[in-house]
């Protein structure tokens, strides 16, 4: 009884990171995104900030669950011995297993470089600052649309491989792995 | 292969509408204080015309899904055994309890999406048309908002109830990705 219970929770909790992280990011993308539009720029950029920072939050809890939840998930249905004595690069549950494993990494080295490098670059204030000139304004203007454009671009790469790492994740649900 | 298909599409498509419902309650609802009420209206319009378009898609895929699974596996949708209402049903599989609840929930969703998507939400964008009462008008539109404010958390609660019921212990119907 308590094994279902473990299984149940270990269970939801992974579907609700994934809610979090995949479900979340659509609608940032293409439902608070798109309605930007319908204000002034200088009020969309403070909503982009402030929904960003809020969705990071949630992002980094859900890269956090995943491993957390998965790994109860894993041990309450005792697949174990699955990837016991090198059945890790060995079998088809193993290398998927590894696959997924390498995908969640590149969420968060993706999540490190949105929240630690290009947020704070678009986040730094654009006015020039003790005497400097034009030129570093227009600078620093250039600088905060390629981080933009890199934002965007990580954002999209990352729902990418998160669609994949689910995919991954029914080859074990449901089989024994794809790879 | 079939399974994994259907499996995929399945918990993309919860997770798509359950990460919405919580994309609006968790990041939209606390981020409406920095934003001007006019152009609150302005968002909330776009935003809830395109996130009624979304959860529609997403709802009607769920039951698309479903019915696949039903012609693809068709011995795990035991909806006619005895264990089908009341009852674990066959360890693992969408037959059973867990059937019947999910589609409960399916119908409570779609509900409240159509009567939020058709009814509460344009009615709190309404405008003054000549003639008619403006004090009386903006009572109905706050009427509205305040409505919308529940069934839209509602709407969470049940889909967060939708996702657990999907996250049982199974080993042969649609449920969650590991």
């Amino acid at each position: 009884m308590t094994a279902t219970w473990i299984k149940v929770l270990a269970s939801y909790l992974h579907l609700l990171a994934v809610a979090v992280y995949l479900g979340g990011s659509v609608a940032m993308e293409f439902v608070l995104g798109p309605a930007q539009r319908f204000v002034p720029p200088a009020q969309a950029q403070v909503l982009g900030q402030k929904s960003a920072d809020r969705f990071l939050v949630l992002v980094w809890a859900a890269l956090a669950l995943f491993p957390v939840s998965g790994m109860l998930l894993f041990f309450s249905l005792s697949d174990q011995h699955l990837v016991t004595h090198g059945g890790m690069f060995s079998t088809s549950y193993g290398l998927t297993l590894a696959a997924m494993m390498a995908l969640w990494a590149v969420l968060v080295v993706n999540g490190v470089l949105i929240t630690f490098v290009f947020r704070p670059r678009l986040a730094s204030k654009v006015a020039a600052r003790g005497g400097a000139g034009a030129g570093a304004v227009a600078g620093r203007i250039e600088a905060m649309q390629k981080a933009a454009t890199w934002v965007s671009r990580l954002t999209r790469i990352d729902l990418a491989i998160a669609l994949v790492v689910v995919l991954l994740g029914a080859s074990l649900a449901y089989g024994n792995g794809i790879l | 292969m079939t399974r994994t298909t259907l499996g995929f599409l399945f918990t993309v498509e919860w997770a798509t509408y359950v990460g919405g419902a919580l994309f609006m309650e968790l990041i939209w609802r606390p981020l409406q204080r920095y934003v001007p009420p006019a152009q609150t209206g302005a968002l909330c319009n776009a935003m809830g015309r395109r996130y009624r378009w979304v959860a529609l898609g997403c709802l009607g895929l769920i039951a698309a899904t479903a019915v696949g699974w039903s012609l693809a596996v068709p011995s795990t949708l035991g909806s006619g055994s005895a264990a089908a209402v009341g009852g674990p049903g066959p360890p693992g599989a969408i037959g059973g309890w867990r059937s019947v609840v999910l589609l409960v929930v399916w119908l409570v969703l779609v509900t409240l999406v159509i009567l939020m998507g058709m009814l509460v939400h344009p009615a709190s964008h309404a405008r003054v048309s000549p003639g008619q009462d403006s004090t009386e008008l903006s009572r109905r539109r706050l009427r509205s908002i305040r409505l919308m404010d529940v069934l839209l958390r509602v709407e969470l609660g049940v889909a967060l109830v939708g996702a657990l019921v999907a996250a049982w212990p199974h080993t042969s119907g649609p449920g969650p990705a590991m």
